[in-house]
């Protein structure tokens, strides 16, 4: 009797360390305590998708990010279906919707069966009046990692219009 | 065809849940009072619970600390004002003292009977028919405001329902964006927080500026001088929330009341002045301050929901049942609005 409920907790043990070694590995997320990682899991939205399931359509109005627990996730660009990348466990996507609503750029589809970690808008907002403290923390993580990704896209850019420059002849 | 008639069997069984739904919620129509009256409570209070737990404190024991102030704070109430209320309900069902009131209405009846004889009008009888329906309307409010069975269930309920919707309201919400599918999960959430600003905004707005107006007025009649000031008050408070015929409603009550109080127009003057001066006062000062959104309604519309609402749940049914009218335009209005530009975007 004792085996099985020692069984019964491991699970749920397991799980719940699952998600906090996911969630600090997000930089979001990545310098909170366990108090605060358990406030932060408390308003998470936990969701299952099936293999080839749209999570979202590019076009619809963005309201948070996705963080993967499990299974692997196509980032594509319609209407051709051009694959902008391939996300999995512990990657996430669409951070940009936590801070405006404009559409999504691009669609998110499940590549395999995909457990999904959804942390929105509604929410954020929610934790900033409660909480003002962690809600801010979290903002300036959030700044910090949009800052982040801007820089690398405009080492992209510099690298694709050097190229660009490079291969054109002088005239 | 078959699509059609696919669509026509999806819309009946709608119709038919949609009846059977409204056919139960008549039935137990004490129960969703309750719970809508804790509902809008819970929805009144919730910032206040925010502002605690900002401060430091868990939900649990901000929802126990806002319960505990709203008990001492009931305790002195019932001490300071509830012995005036129940006499004033009181002398209402035992019915006015009509000396002065009956001369002046004897007068109004020989009036009419000496000009309107052509009418048919003969034997009015005014007085008892007027000192029967003030005895029956004070009889009526007492049955169904101080029914000691309702009145405790009522208390009791009501800050359960609402106790619980304040500390697990989140997890309610969570519970039922959980239980929609994958594709319109996002956009339910999306919803959610749109109605929640309106809604929020809309309904702690009407009952603001209802409080506001019932201070003003109890105040006013109190200054006056006129009888059962502290009922009336609350009258012309609840009756604000019906837009067009509140004001008129709480006004021409209190106009009734000083009439037979004194038995001429003096004080009936004063009453509608200050009246007139508490609207014009809601309409330039509070209602631009206080009520963020106003929910246009068409008067018809107004009109038919307070009949409805009186005739599902009473004279409670007929307060709140343009606020709730106003709140399910909103939630179609948005929902529409914002179904649209998640879609067009």
């Amino acid at each position: 009797m004792n085996k099985l409920w020692e069984n019964i907790f491991k699970t749920r043990q397991k799980k719940k360390d699952d998600i906090n070694d996911i969630l600090i590995k997000i930089p979001v997320f990545n310098d909170l305590n366990s108090r605060a990682l358990t406030k932060i899991k408390r308003i998470l939205h936990q969701r299952e998708y099936k293999a080839n399931e749209v999570i979202f359509n590019q076009g619809d109005v963005g309201l948070g990010m996705y963080i993967i627990e499990s299974g692997s996730v196509e980032i594509v660009c319609n209407p051709e279906r051009h694959i902008l990348a391939q996300l999995h466990e512990g990657d996430f996507f669409g951070e940009l919707a936590l801070l405006d609503e404009s559409p999504r750029s691009a669609s998110a589809i499940a590549k395999t069966p995909c457990r999904m970690l959804c942390f929105f808008k509604p929410e954020l907002l929610d934790l900033l009046d409660r909480d003002p403290k962690l809600g801010s923390k979290i903002l300036f993580k959030l700044a910090w990692t949009i800052g982040e990704r801007l820089k690398t896209t405009n080492q992209q850019v510099k690298e694709l219009s050097c190229s660009t420059y490079s291969t054109k002849p002088i005239q | 065809m078959s699509r059609q008639a696919g669509y026509l069997m999806k819309i009946a069984v709608v119709g038919i849940i949609v009846i059977a739904g409204i056919a139960l919620l008549t039935a137990v129509s004490n129960i969703v009072k309750m719970v809508i009256i804790s509902a809008l409570l819970a929805y009144i209070i919730d910032p206040l619970a925010n502002f605690l737990e900002s401060r430091g404190m868990g939900r649990t024991s901000a929802t126990v600390a806002i319960f505990a102030a709203f008990f001492v704070f009931i305790g002195f109430s019932y001490m300071a004002f509830l012995p005036l209320l129940s006499e004033q309900i009181y002398a209402l069902q035992r019915g006015f003292s009509l000396e002065k009131a009956g001369i002046m209405i004897s007068r109004l009846e020989d009036f009419l009977l000496a000009n309107l004889s052509f009418l048919g009008v003969k034997d009015l009888n005014l007085l008892s028919r007027l000192e029967n329906a003030m005895a029956s309307t004070g009889g009526w409010i007492f049955d169904h405001f101080l029914d000691t069975a309702s009145v405790i269930t009522s208390m009791i309920l009501i800050p359960f329902i609402i106790f619980f919707l304040m500390k697990d309201g989140r997890e309610f919400k969570k519970a039922f964006v959980s239980a929609m599918p994958n594709q319109h999960f996002e956009f339910t959430l999306y919803l959610f927080y749109k109605l929640n600003a309106q809604i929020g905004n809309y309904l702690r707005g009407q009952f603001i500026d209802a409080t506001i107006v019932g201070v003003l007025s109890a105040a006013a009649l109190w200054f006056i001088g006129v009888k059962y000031f502290f009922i009336i008050g609350i009258f012309a408070g609840l009756a604000n929330l019906i837009p067009y015929f509140g004001p008129v409603a709480g006004a021409t009550v209190a106009v009734i009341v000083s009439i037979l109080q004194t038995g001429n127009f003096q004080m009936a003057f004063y009453v509608i002045i200050a009246f007139t001066l508490i609207k014009l006062i809601d309409d330039v000062l509070i209602q631009p301050v206080v009520v963020a959104r106003t929910v246009h309604m068409h008067p018809l519309v107004v009109l038919l929901s307070v009949l409805v609402g009186g005739k599902l749940f009473g004279i409670l049914g007929m307060l709140l049942s343009v606020p709730i009218v106003g709140f399910l335009k909103v939630v179609a209005q948005e929902s529409i609005n914002n179904y649209r530009r998640y879609r067009e975007i």
